[in-house]
């Protein structure tokens, strides 16, 4: 969960994990999060930004999410610039649940 | 088959009503992140790249019918009905929620199991031959000394924080199927010359981003000084391992800086200082544990009966399965059976719930109810009769478990990589799936022979990647996987570590570049040799020319 790859210039969006069921959220437009990035906010308003992280302390200290942290954006694509952002932002490329019948 | 005492059902309950405690306190904020994370490691709980994972202790391997059923029945209840079966012989579920987590672990108990000495800076759940007990070539069952080092380690107040994670090996074979030399403490059985048994204790090995082969440390400890000596070796390494650098804390680099020379006198002053018999496991305990891993009620039979001789000669696709999966047992007209968890349309390792249910029931009525999981991600059924093959191999078949590709090229050894792994630099389960693909076709598989794939997602080397005939390790520069081989590695008796050939690859030139030097090797080698012999009496330069031919 480390920050430190991140530039932290250009677009940013706020990443975390819900505490309770662990899975990969990315803070919304209406300051809520959502497992599915695409509904990831996006902003290089340094204002926007900081109202986010004001949000995201404040669920971090509610104990709703855990390791809230900013992620680069890349402008062209709209998604994560780290490599491995964008795999927590895809999903595994293989999981065996996918063959689980019923599932 | 051991059975926990009052001892260990009492600590294993108590720790789950503490846990449930634990997360209570942090979903209500009693606890903060930092507070509630060592403790949820404590058992086992990690958080990934997506979700929690939850790693589960399978003591050297083994399992019960009843244990692997109740891991069934937890994959489909907390995770999305499947396990991983992992390089150190234990299960992770991919997707628990943190909630369930105490309900989970309950259920866990149960059947004796629970996720203690999965992470952290402990000594680490107790690895062993996944053939013990079964196999001819052994000097006794490893599992009974595994077990005592399992109950001497167990909380281990003096060893709960040391300087790094602490691994341990077991092993009574020649045949070294547990990779000893590449363990904290490698544990050899031997026979002296008087024909004592006694330890061969090997100290320092370890993978990781420092690849050291262990080295001898005593060559012959008596059966009973087992756990003074060790508790002076870690007393040592507690003392002067690398606290203050965490890519030095291992105990390799306190060996290989100090010398094993001084490194033994250091060990032997704090032996000298201790009262052996303070902890010294007296033979009646040894005698009570070992009884719990009496032989089966073998049947008194025939070696190689004629049933099953004719299917061999009739049925080809068993008579493949036989060859490669089928290892032999030291009780007449009894086998070892290994399965393979290495179909291609799968992650290496991977099981599902309902497989683990048929896996159970198979054991249950072909192999006194016991189930081995090994450190090459598979599973084994340890005592089989030889007429019960045809139709066991048929029922595994139907389950899709009866891939025959053991020891060969398309049972690699994977790591979980970026597709789980928070630590991940590259992904290696696709690298896996497309290496296995371009070796699907079983006739040249089995030209090729035994040969052993390794590959880990990151420098921390779960794969085994430096200990592969190729390893691969999985690297990422400017947002691009590539990838860098090894050759040479060695996982047996003769371990030793692979070879840098040089710069990287993309996956595609990866595979192609794989398959050059395996073509290279099956025109080059000579009678019986596998691809390590080959490369061993060639060297590298020739494979590494056909490796970069581009
Ligand atoms: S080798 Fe690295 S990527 Fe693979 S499981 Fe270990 S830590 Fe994760």
């Amino acid at each position: 969960m480390s920050t430190l790859k991140h530039k932290g210039k250009g677009p940013q969006s706020l990443t975390a994990n819900e505490l309770r069921e662990g899975l990969n959220v990315w803070m919304t437009e209406d300051l809520t999060w959502s497992r599915d990035f695409k509904d990831a906010m996006t902003t290089e308003d340094p204002d926007v930004m900081e109202r986010m992280k004001h949000r995201g302390d404040t669920d971090e200290a509610d104990n709703l999410v855990v390791g809230v942290y900013f992620i680069d954006i890349e402008p062209e694509t709209g998604l994560p610039a780290r490599y491995r952002e964008k795999f927590r932002a895809k999903g595994p490329s293989i999981d065996t649940a996918d063959l689980v019948e019923g599932s | 088959m051991y059975r926990y005492d009052e001892f260990d059902a009492q600590i294993v309950a108590e720790r789950v009503a503490q846990f449930r405690r634990q997360v209570e306190r942090r979903l209500d904020g009693r606890l903060s992140e930092a507070e509630f994370r060592p403790l949820r490691l404590m058992n086992g709980l990690y958080l990934q790249l997506h979700a929690y994972m939850m790693r589960v202790a399978i003591p050297y391997g083994t399992l019960s019918s009843r244990q692997l059923r109740q891991l069934a029945m937890i994959a489909d209840k907390y995770d999305k009905g499947y396990g991983h079966i992992t390089t150190r012989q234990n299960i992770q579920y991919n997707w628990p929620e943190l909630i369930d987590v105490p309900d989970l672990l309950n259920d866990l108990a149960e059947v004796e199991m629970h996720g203690f000495q999965t992470s952290g800076n402990c000594i680490r759940n107790v690895t062993s031959d996944p053939y013990a007990g079964a196999t001819a070539d052994e000097i006794e069952d490893p599992r009974p000394t595994a077990e005592l080092l399992r109950q001497w380690s167990t909380l281990h107040p003096e060893f709960a924080f040391l300087p790094r994670k602490f691994k341990i090996a077991v092993t009574a074979s020649p045949n070294d199927r547990a990779v000893i030399k590449a363990h904290d403490i490698g544990i050899e059985i031997v026979k002296n010359d008087d024909g004592d048994v006694g330890y061969h204790i090997i100290v320092g090995g370890g993978l990781g981003r420092t690849p050291i082969i262990g080295q001898t440390v005593r060559a012959f400890l008596p059966r009973e000084e087992l756990l003074p000596y060790l508790e002076a070796i870690l007393r040592v390494y507690n003392r002067f391992g690398r606290r203050d650098n965490k890519y030095k804390a291992r105990i390799k680099i306190l060996v290989t800086e100090t010398g094993i020379e001084e490194f033994t006198r250091m060990v032997d002053e704090e032996y000298a200082q201790l009262k052996p018999l303070d902890i010294a496991v007296s033979p009646e305990e040894v005698a009570r544990i070992t009884a719990y891993f009496a032989d089966p009620d073998y049947e008194t039979l025939d070696n190689e009966p004629k049933a099953y001789l004719s299917e061999i000669a009739s049925n080809r696709d068993f008579a493949l399965w036989v060859d490669s999966n089928i290892a032999a047992h030291k009780q007449a007209g009894y086998a070892i059976v290994n399965i393979s968890l290495k179909p291609l349309d799968r992650a290496p390792g991977d099981i599902t719930s309902a497989q683990m249910r048929k896996v159970a029931d198979l054991a249950d009525e072909y192999s006194f109810g016991e189930i081995r999981t090994t450190h090459q991600q598979n599973m084994i059924l340890p005592h089989v009769k030889q007429s019960d093959l045809p139709v066991l191999f048929k029922e595994l078949q139907k389950a899709g478990l009866a891939e025959d590709n053991i020891g060969m090229i398309t049972d690699i050894i994977c790591c979980p990589g970026m597709d789980f792994c928070a630590l991940a630099t590259a992904r290696s389960i696709p690298v896996s799936q497309a290496i296995a693909e371009r070796f699907s076709d079983p006739e040249r598989e089995r030209a090729i022979g035994e040969m052993q794939i390794k590959i880990s997602g990151c420098i921390n080397a779960c794969g085994h990647h430096h200990v592969g005939h190729i390893g691969i390790l999985g690297l990422e520069k400017a947002g691009v996987e590539f990838y860098q081989v090894k050759l040479g590695g060695d996982a047996s008796e003769n371990a030793a570590v692979g070879k840098v050939t040089g710069p990287g690859f993309s996956q595609e030139e990866l595979v192609d570049g794989i398959e050059r030097m395996v073509d290279f090797y099956l025109d080059q080698r000579g009678e019986g040799e596998r691809f390590i012999d080959t490369y061993n009496r060639l060297g590298m330069e020739p494979f590494k020319e056909v490796l970069y031919v581009d």
